[in-house]
């Protein structure tokens, strides 16, 4: 098992004491699987992601990440192998090239480590990667549908569909295990969610292991399906 | 001219009488009433602080007198303590969203810059006997304190206004194995510089655009004025200094407290 969550609780404070989002919320992922959360808006889906990725405190229950414990491993590694990609596509300021070198100017990532955006391998072995190069973002980017999109184009000029095809692959390129997608094709035109999808599909084939969270609407691709309702995670189907 | 020197006191200075005083008023009176014409809604506010002031400083004229003649070393270290506190409770009121703790990190940065930096200035650049003495330590003080405490209530008020203006960015960050420093650096850099600015902007603009307070006091003293440009540009150095110093310090020492120990950064939601 890649990445286990048994009785995840999570609240937050309220007005009048602490507030249950999502309660005993038990999930597993194998590698090279797709598993999507539906649910209704506001019934905690994105919480459970950002639980899941360690980004939230006051969370009880267990994770465990390829047979360690959370607890094994700093906050800091644990999100680089379990990665989280936000609904809204943070971009920072400069160019695509800096937005998709961000990863590797972080202390997380002075160590040197295998290249490759492949997840193939991710589940091993350490997230730590060398920056690529420039012709590997060059390559990477036409593969995601953008290849009329300059290295040094102004991030901030990218359209919200371009923003999120850059974001999925800022994380993608960092060679995680898991990755955590929070409504990735939610305000996106069809293409841009093609290759959304298509980027997912292979992320998987390498071995990688995807929840996506979703409004209501799944499909096909799906191995396993979990419906978060009121709190409440049940598996509907798993393959 | 024969009037003003009969007026000369034996300190050098032309003494203001009350009736004069009062006269000062006239033109705030003015304001006051260009307010109400205008409906401003500025003439309660105007009169508060016309009080205040009269009040406060008159309290301080007082409290110098008093502590001139007693003059001693913990008397002067304890209004200077009173001066960091009652700054301190500036900056937390001026900061309503800061997370806990803020008091104890201005208190500290305050008191650790704007000692060093005013027995500084007092003992190794004016070289006073004593080192204490009130004359000279409790008017520098409180110019160092004073405008460390508006560049450190700056910088702490953009600190967190700008991480929770950043919360998206800080979240991706984050998610991509960032510490809090690195997820917070962003908006550190524009805290501090928002907090010295005024610091800088006075710098370049001292002599040309305005004559400083301190100098202008010396020169009506009586000072030759050389002599008072001598003091003014230590003491704005070393204000610069402080205010740089302190500003730092206290936002390093507070950005943290908006992540857990985990580096996760709390969203209004969860800051219980």
């Amino acid at each position: 098992m890649l990445l286990q969550a048994s009785n995840l609780t999570i609240t937050r404070p309220g007005d009048s004491g602490p507030v249950t989002i999502v309660s005993d919320a038990s999930l597993s992922l194998r590698e090279g699987t797709l598993t999507d959360v539906v649910g209704p808006s506001g019934s905690g889906k994105t919480t459970l992601l950002l639980a899941l990725a360690r980004l939230l405190p006051d969370v009880r229950g267990e994770l465990v990440l390829q047979g360690k414990p959370a607890s094994e491993w700093s906050p800091q590694e644990w999100r680089t192998r379990v990665a989280l990609l936000p609904q809204t596509s943070s971009m920072v300021t400069g160019s695509v090239a800096a937005n998709l070198l961000l990863p590797y100017t972080l202390k997380i990532r002075d160590h040197a480590g295998p290249a490759g955006m492949s997840a193939a391998g991710a589940a091993t072995a350490a997230s730590h990667t060398h920056a690529p190069t420039a012709d590997a973002l060059r390559a990477a980017l036409d593969q995601v549908g953008l290849a009329d999109i300059a290295l040094d184009r102004t991030a901030a000029r990218l359209s919200v569909g371009q923003a999120s095809r850059v974001a999925l692959l800022r994380v993608l390129l960092t060679a995680p295990a898991v990755l955590l997608l929070d409504e990735p094709d939610a305000a996106l035109d069809d293409e841009s969610a093609a290759q959304v999808a298509a980027m997912t599909a292979e992320f998987v084939r390498g071995g990688g292991a995807v929840v996506r969270v979703r409004h209501l609407r799944t499909d096909v691709a799906a191995d396993a399906l979990y419906r978060l309702e009121a709190g409440r995670l049940t598996e509907v189907t798993a393959r | 001219m024969n009037a003003v020197t009969q007026a000369v006191t034996a300190g050098g200075v032309v003494d203001i009488g009350w009736v004069q005083l009062l006269l000062a008023t006239g033109f705030i009176i003015v304001t006051g009433a260009i307010s109400l014409a205008l409906g401003l809604g500025l003439v309660r506010d105007l009169s508060i602080a016309t009080v205040r002031t009269y009040v406060q400083l008159l309290a301080l004229g007082i409290v110098l007198r008093w502590a001139f003649g007693f003059n001693t070393w913990w008397l002067v270290l304890g209004l200077l303590a009173v001066m960091v506190l009652a700054a301190a409770r500036i900056i937390l009121k001026r900061s309503p969203d800061a997370p806990p703790g803020l008091f104890a990190i201005s208190a500290v940065s305050m008191a650790t810059t704007g000692f060093i930096v005013t027995f500084a200035v007092t003992a190794v650049v004016v070289r006073i006997h004593p080192w204490w003495d009130a004359r000279y330590v409790l008017p520098i003080g409180g110019m160092v304190l004073g405008n460390s405490m508006t560049g450190i209530a700056l910088a702490l008020e953009r600190v967190f206004a700008d991480l929770d203006s950043r919360s998206g960015e800080i979240l991706a960050l984050t998610a991509l194995g960032a510490t809090p420093w690195e997820a917070a650096r962003g908006s550190v850099i524009t805290a501090l510089r928002a907090g010295l600015i005024p610091t800088i902007n006075s710098m370049a603009a001292v002599g040309i655009v305005f004559i400083p307070g301190m100098m202008t006091g010396q020169i009506l003293a009586g000072a030759d004025p050389l002599a008072a440009t001598k003091y003014q540009i230590v003491v704005m150095l070393m204000v610069s200094a402080a205010t740089a110093i302190g500003s730092i310090m206290a936002v390093m020492l507070s950005y943290r407290h908006r992540f857990t120990s985990d580096g996760v950064f709390l969203e209004k939601g969860y800051r219980g």
